[in-house]
């Protein structure tokens, strides 16, 4: 693969972002379609101006052409973001999130920033919670143990940027540990 | 049907905008081979084309029909272009843009020979059309669409006239044995009208001449003598009354965005920009840009939240948010740039202002700031740049200005325009600054050193070195790295350009291909910077330079008082100055004749011509030498007396009689008709031709 070697060792934002718009999200649409079959499933029919569910990437396909607008999912509004921030600095435990938040927010405001109430105080309060997450990821980390790690609520993107060092640490630790046990074995 | 009126007068037997569109879709759609190459759009070279391609792009491109753009310089290079589209199979639609109206399309010089399936949209505001390619009928006319704006309906008469040419060439003469002399006469008339046309132009090119299709109708319809003689009369008026300009390309594909109710602020705003570019280069009346605009600002109050009270008061627009890209209606000062550059300089370099108190001397120059004191602006205050001035005295400005300003004559000094936001990535920036960006790109973004000011550096500011070389970045840039890797064996970076270049014209030398692709260049980073304001707010320093350069130029011709006056015409013949390399652009050089029009306005009587007849225009000839090519290029005006006005442009006919009469090389590079290149030696001919027979 085309990466530098820095970034072979796990996925990459971009293809989470990818694996993320295989979820489904409501629009309204304004062109009528039947159902279609698409390689994933079938989805439609269309018929504006009544909802339909289809995956993120034809949402994005039909916003970028103006055929469609998109409806926030309900957890992409500020008075729940809000809410979860402040759990997040209040309790040492991850609050929970949907899985794949960050990605599925990131590309719904960049292409249908319009469809949303307040898309810039969403975008801070985003941020403010990525950061606060990240603050926690990385005491957990320091308090890492060789036989088991639970954090719990942890979400796509933040797994995958700790799943490298993550992964070699506890290899190390692993070593370590068996170590000192096989010298107590062989006595 | 061959032309497409607006919906307005659609009907269901009369198809119209969407229907012409819908038949581009559905031929995209079930042909075969559907490739990039179906869909074929052909743009001129101006901001209204560029606009209109935009917005078209944007309309293919939702209904995912696969299109390329294609931008032609002139009428040379479309023809070029002609004969390699026709090799293309699987070309079915093409769209030309503010191109081509004048042509006589379904003839077989042009699109007569193509295979059946194609049509050709022509969607141009230049006037007036050619009447075989609007009225034309028959399989080879049914392929040319013409998207009018109506004025096609008041044309019965030149349609008759015209229908009657064509398809009943015998004269009444009696004898059927004459044929003869029947073949030549109707040939001779039908010259007369084709003279305006494309037919001679293309003589003016050096083609032969094609002969007019003829057919031989049954004889018992002969129409009298009179009455020919009164139809080809008719014709030769419509077609010798000189060019003007309809409704912008853009214009018109707002409409049918309008008619397909896929409106967005997107194209509002590339509308705005082509009828903006219209009125700016004095190509259509104050009150037809009135009636645009009244139509736009109705669209403007429905697609955008309404003006928060306190902006509407001092004309300061913020944004309101991040993403906010609303467009507002706004008067805007005739000030050139003045947003962006300080107030002393922006009333300095408008032309309306220039005119008025005569800038170019000292003396204009003491009353302009005198104007200003007036106003309560010290002279320290007017040198701030724009956004640093005193909030207050913005305030005032608009205020101060409509009570002062009339005694110094300056009675017109705003029009209603437009603005939009973008968001908190720049300022606001107004219709006309828009305008002025992309034009500067599209005239100098490449292939001429252009010096623009660094913020800061006037007046002993923080950087030493009062200005930089404008490049474009990004391409640009990439040039400058072919030129770095010349292997030693000294091989010509223009050389290794010129190998690359499409065979130019009758040059045909390194520097004509190397010509070729700057412009190109040219047109693509003006598109990109239709939609990327990062882009186009870069590019207001480099229109800045190129206003001061026109502004240096012209003020020095009025000083050296170089403009002669040879029976009733100006002419001005550049040989020598600091920007010279710059005025060989046939763009600028019609900037610098529109701004010495405005400021000669004033102080020209109307001339008087030999038969008594009062002229109510003035014209105006600029010519500027291009050392390289050993020729020059002269770009005729003929403006109106009264400021807001518009004349038919005269001067592309005027200078294909006076080409003929003295025998000079010319060439036309541009599709403007009143721009010419003509050789060096038979400049001084050509304008004495001119003028003696210029007039009318």
């Amino acid at each position: 693969m085309a990466l530098p070697i820095a970034l072979r060792t796990s996925v990459i934002p971009q293809e989470l972002e990818l694996v993320a718009c295989e979820q489904l999200v409501d629009i309204i649409p304004l062109v009528a379609m039947e159902r279609t079959a698409f390689i994933s499933g079938a989805y439609g029919p269309l018929r504006p101006p009544a909802k339909c569910k289809v995956p993120i990437w034809m949402a994005v396909n039909l916003k970028m052409k103006k055929k469609c607008h998109v409806v926030p999912p309900d957890w992409l509004n500020v008075e729940f973001l809000q809410d979860r921030l402040t759990r997040e600095t209040s309790e040492p435990q991850f609050s929970e999130l949907p899985f794949r938040f960050a990605e599925v927010a990131k590309v719904l405001l960049d292409v249908a920033s319009d469809d949303f109430q307040n898309p810039d105080k969403l975008r801070s309060l985003l941020k403010d919670i990525r950061e606060a997450r990240q603050a926690k990821s990385r005491e957990g980390l320091a308090k890492l143990d060789h036989s088991e790690l639970s954090l719990p609520n942890l979400c796509a993107l933040e797994i995958n940027e700790i799943r490298p060092f993550f992964i070699r640490a506890m290899g190390v630790l692993t070593k370590l540990t068996k170590d000192p046990e096989g010298q107590q074995m062989a006595y | 049907m061959v032309y497409l009126p607006p919906p307005q007068f659609a009907s269901a037997s009369r198809p119209s905008y969407a229907e012409a569109y819908a038949r581009i879709l559905a031929a995209h759609r079930r042909s075969p081979l559907t490739s990039a190459a179906s869909v074929i759009l052909l743009v001129a070279p101006d901001v209204d084309s560029l606009c209109a391609a935009s917005m078209l792009a944007d309309l293919l491109k939702g209904d995912d029909v696969m299109h390329r753009i294609i931008p032609v310089s002139g009428h040379a290079d479309l023809e070029q272009k002609r004969d390699e589209l026709a090799t293309y199979n699987d070309l079915h639609t093409l769209i030309l843009l503010n191109m081509g109206a004048i042509l006589d399309l379904p003839s077989e010089e042009w699109f007569g020979n193509f295979s059946p399936q194609l049509t050709v949209h022509v969607i141009d505001s230049s006037r007036p059309q050619n009447l075989s390619s609007l009225f034309g009928a028959g399989e080879n006319g049914e392929r040319i669409v013409i998207w009018d704006d109506g004025g096609a309906e008041g044309m019965q008469e030149d349609k008759k006239a015209w229908e009657v040419l064509t398809y009943e060439p015998e004269p009444d003469s009696d004898e059927d044995s004459d044929l003869d002399d029947e073949d030549e006469e109707p040939e001779e008339e039908e010259d007369e009208y084709e003279e305006g046309t494309s037919s001679g132009k293309r003589r003016s090119l050096g083609e032969g001449r094609a002969s007019p299709k003829r057919r031989k109708v049954d004889r018992s319809n002969r129409i009298s003598r009179d009455d020919r003689a009164r139809y080809a009369a008719r014709l030769e008026k419509h077609y010798m009354s000189g060019t003007w300009h309809g409704q912008s390309a853009s214009g018109t594909i707002y409409i049918l965005a309008t008619v397909l109710e896929r409106v967005d602020n997107d194209l509002l705003w590339l509308a705005i920009l082509g009828l903006t570019y219209q009125y700016n280069t004095s190509r259509i009346s104050r009150e037809e840009y009135e009636k645009y605009q009244s139509i736009y600002h109705d669209e403007v109050a429905r697609l955008n939240p309404p003006l928060p009270a306190s902006a509407a008061n001092d004309y300061d627009f913020r944004s309101q948010n991040p993403d906010d890209r609303s467009v507002y209606a706004a008067d805007e000062l005739r000030f050139m740039m003045f947003r962006h550059w300080n107030l002393y300089d922006a009333m300095y370099h408008s032309s309306y202002v220039a005119a008025k108190l005569g800038i170019w001397k000292e003396k204009g120059r003491k009353r302009l700031t005198g104007l200003l004191a007036k106003m309560g602006f010290s002279v320290i205050e007017t040198q701030q740049p724009y956004p640093h001035m005193a909030k207050d005295l913005k305030q005032n400005l608009r205020h101060k200005l409509d009570q002062i300003a009339p005694e110094y004559g300056l009675v017109e000094l705003s029009y209603p325009s437009f603005t939009r936001c973008y968001g908190w990535l720049s300022q606001p920036i107004s219709a006309c600054d828009a305008v002025e960006a992309i034009a500067a790109l599209l005239d100098v973004a490449g292939g001429v050193r252009m010096e623009v000011e660094v913020e800061g550096a006037r007046n002993g500011g923080e950087w030493f070195g009062g200005g930089k070389v404008w490049d474009a970045g990004g391409r640009e840039g990439r040039r400058d790295d072919e030129r770095e890797n010349i292997p030693p064996g000294g091989e010509d970076a223009s050389g290794a350009r010129g190998k690359n270049g499409v065979d130019g014209g009758e040059d045909g030398e390194n520097e004509e291909s190397g010509e070729l692709q700057w412009w190109v260049k040219n047109f693509w980073t003006a598109f990109d910077a239709l939609n990327n304001v990062a882009q186009m707010r870069e590019a207001l320093p480099l229109s800045m330079s190129l206003h001061r350069a026109i502004i240096r130029q012209g003020s020095s011709i009025i000083d050296k008082h170089d403009i002669k006056t040879l029976r009733g015409h100006r002419v001005v013949v550049l040989t020598q100055g600091p920007d010279l390399d710059l005025f060989v652009h046939p763009g600028v050089l019609s900037r610098l004749a529109l701004w010495l029009v405005e400021a000669m306005r004033d102080r020209v009587q109307a001339g008087v011509l030999p038969n008594g007849r009062k002229r109510k225009s003035l014209p105006f000839v600029v010519a500027c030498l291009n050392e390289k090519a050993g020729t020059y290029i002269v770009v005729g005006v003929t403006a109106a007396l009264d400021f807001g006005e518009v004349r038919k442009n005269e001067f592309g006919l005027a200078f294909l009689d006076a080409k003929e009469r003295c025998n000079a090389r010319t060439r036309h590079g541009t599709f403007d008709t009143s721009v010419i290149e003509i050789n060096k030696d038979d400049l001084k001919v050509f304008l004495e031709t001119l003028c003696e027979g210029g007039d009318r």
